[in-house]
């Protein structure tokens, strides 16, 4: 056991902040990534940005090189998610197509698939919206609705909705989960383009940030059965796999030290950072981003070893939701100013903060996980 | 980075559990005592040479002699020998050893057992041998051994290690309490497991039920926490990780204490029963090296400046 970087891994990491410092524009703390990286602007920056970053190599360095990447490991995926999230994550959206969608498709596509979305995905223009949760059903994906009935033609019929589909008003593509059959598992996975006919999307406000809360409707939209991605009722071993990725993807207990940081600067010009209170509040917080860090790391570590992890995931995810539902509390506390106008850095935390103890598995869900995975403990009655 | 042991720290930790199996229970004459203090494993520990693995492997090596040890019912003495006193002295003082500091009249962890004290005075570090007809037993509830001065001690008959030894005192003191954290909520969380799947509650075992499921879920991610973070910190042997270790540590006792407790029931109360051998040793770890808020403040003083 041992805790250092290589130096390999620092270069990387220097080359990373070498290449953002270069490809950021001036106006990108001021006019781009205030918008959340679900906005439109942040999207549309995204694809510039990110087809640069694959220009140099960068943006999928750890994909095997038969996919566009170069043969990187886990920790060269991590350290740039870190990077990338020091800043406002540039990516945009297409921080999970690199984590997650690539790999399953790689994993689980059929080889048109493959010819179709890696390269795009490895190019750095494509916005994918993934279709899970619906209407009445978040953690319970297994209860879902939306059908997609066999035709005679051997294409699907798909009628139903999904809900919170973050990105789809500028996605190209969605990663569609469907009902093919009545058990409770039959679920199928579809990649389908957004431009197919049948779908309206309805774009709710909401809190946490612009192009997040979202209703897909598919209206007798037909489906090519060359789209379905694995086989009928695979979706649960697949997403099973996938998600594994989703949930420790974001560095936010590297973020949350940034932001601490400059809660605590904030605090010092305006003389709030002598009383002991603010000041053991703050150390306690950075004790729980660097533990949510270790384990963050412990899974990193894992996933470099042996391509996947398990149970850790959900250990690392609840263990920063727990630091970073702190930060925010202190954000409130001390320096509620970054949502009425303040830091901007402070208040994109705090906002993405409000979905991702729901988002990619509830806490209780994580916790579900936990207590099966690691504890060995029966069922919940 | 690699989160693995080595196979030499595999070889290092199966030493332990092979010298520490026969410790697995109270002995006959400390049964229902707060604490029973392993005279013997202390012993053991000091001729197997464990309390050089800081100087011959290394920081993480030392610490997971103190981790495996906190794993144990029966108490030991083994964070000073094990992490503090290497990393402040050439040669090492008699053991076991007492870390002072505070109120000289107060009862102190460790003392009544202890050959040595390292006594914190604030601009010093004062090595003093202790006459055990110095020190009267404290009786607690808390599992350690703890001792009282009779009278004030002498710190003229000790040796003193100068100013620059205060600081690494305290950061070695807080990697010592984070690892024996880490290795006491193992053993409490694992008790707590084995219970909560067989004792039924309403026609089924109450490890079944949600509202217990979720709470250990979240003791167990504690206590994952607490032990990479006391390994981080011993092995980067920078002082502001200890802070972190320590934070984390005596931060998260409240909650696994309570929680721990709360699912083991009355039992867990009796001290015919094993959990407070690790709950109350966890307790006793809380106000240590001055406490989580202290650690906390040292974390904050390191990273933003003192304050003003």
């Amino acid at each position: 056991m041992e805790f250092a970087w290589s130096p390999e891994q620092d270069a990387y990491r220097q080359t990373l902040k070498d290449t953002v410092a270069e490809l950021l524009p001036d106006n990108w703390t001021t006019e781009i990534a205030p918008h959340s990286y679900g906005s439109k602007e942040q999207i549309a920056f995204s694809k510039s940005f990110c087809a640069e970053m694959a220009n140099r190599g960068l943006l999928v360095q750890q994909w095997p090189a038969e996919y566009g990447g170069g043969d990187g490991d886990a920790w060269q995926q991590w350290i740039l998610a870190e990077e990338m999230m020091w800043v406002g994550e540039p990516r945009g959206p297409q921080y999970m197509n690199v984590n997650w969608i690539g790999p399953a498709i790689m994993r689980h596509g059929s080889p048109e698939q493959k010819a179709e979305h890696l390269s795009r995905i490895a190019g750095g223009q494509v916005i994918w919206c993934q279709g899970f949760s619906e209407p009445g059903g978040g953690s319970d994906l297994a209860g879902m609705k939306t059908k997609a009935e066999r035709q005679a033609d051997g294409a699907y019929l798909v009628n139903g909705s999904k809900i919170w589909t973050s990105y789809s008003p500028s996605a190209d593509y969605c990663f569609l989960l469907a009902r093919t059959g009545e058990q409770r598992k039959a679920i199928s996975i579809f990649l389908i383009p957004m431009s197919l006919p049948g779908i309206e999307i309805q774009t709710y406000p909401g809190l946490v940030g612009k192009g997040h809360l979202n209703q897909v409707f598919f209206t007798d939209m037909v489906v090519p059965e060359s789209m379905r991605m694995g086989e009928e009722g695979q979706a649960w071993e697949i997403i099973t796999y996938a998600l594994r990725f989703e949930r420790v993807s974001v560095a936010r207990f590297h973020i949350g030290r940034k932001v601490l940081d400059r809660a605590v600067v904030q605090l010092q010009r305006e003389g709030r950072f002598n009383d002991s209170a603010v000041r053991v509040r703050a150390g306690r917080i950075v004790a729980l981003l660097e533990a949510g860090r270790l384990l963050s790391y412990y899974v990193i570590d894992q996933r470099a070893k042996q391509g996947s992890d398990d149970v850790n995931g959900n250990i690392a995810r609840v263990s920063v939701s727990a630091a970073s539902q702190e930060l925010q509390a202190f954000i409130m506390d001390y320096t509620p100013d970054a949502l009425t106008g303040g830091d901007y850095v402070l208040h994109e935390f705090f906002r993405a903060n409000l979905s991702s103890t729901i988002a990619a598995g509830a806490y209780e869900i994580q916790l579900n996980l936990i207590a099966q995975g690691a504890l060995n403990l029966p069922r919940s009655a | 980075m690699d989160f693995d042991l080595s196979d030499e720290q595999l070889l290092l930790v199966s030493s332990l559990q092979s010298l520490f199996h026969p410790y697995g229970e109270i002995p006959a004459e400390g049964k229902g005592a707060t604490s029973y203090f392993a005279a013997d494993l202390q012993r053991k520990l000091v001729q197997g040479g464990f309390f050089d693995t800081a100087r011959q492997a290394g920081n993480l090596e030392a610490a997971l002699v103190v981790m495996e040890a906190a794993r144990l019912p029966v108490a030991v003495e083994a964070g000073a020998s094990a992490l503090v006193a290497p990393n402040l002295m050439e040669t090492p003082p008699e053991g076991p050893i007492a870390l002072v500091s505070g109120d000289l009249a107060k009862a102190q962890r460790m003392l009544s057992v202890a050959q040595t004290a390292l006594v914190d005075v604030g601009d010093d570090v004062v090595a003093l041998p202790i006459d055990p007809d110095a020190v009267e037993p404290v009786e607690t509830m808390l599992a350690a051994p703890y001792g009282r001065f009779r009278q004030p001690p002498d710190l003229s008959n000790g040796r003193r290690l100068g100013a620059a030894a205060v600081g690494k005192l305290r950061q070695w003191s807080r990697v010592a309490l984070a690892a024996e954290c880490a290795g006491a909520a193992q053993s409490a969380v694992e008790f707590t497991l084995d219970y909560v799947r067989e004792r039924k509650a309403f026609g089924q075992p109450i490890g079944s039920f949600q509202a217990v499921q979720h709470r250990l879920a979240q003791c167990h991610q504690i206590m994952r926490g607490l032990h990479y973070s006391a390994l981080h910190a011993a092995w980067t042997g920078e002082p502001v990780q200890a802070d972190l270790a320590a934070t984390y540590a005596q931060m998260h006792i409240q909650k696994l204490v309570f929680d721990l407790h709360q699912f083991n029931g009355a039992i867990g109360l009796t001290t015919e029963y094993k959990l407070h051998y690790w709950t109350f040793r966890l307790r006793s770890l809380q106000p240590e090296a001055g406490g989580g808020d202290a650690a906390a403040l040292a974390v904050a003083d390191k990273l933003w400046g003192a304050a003003a």
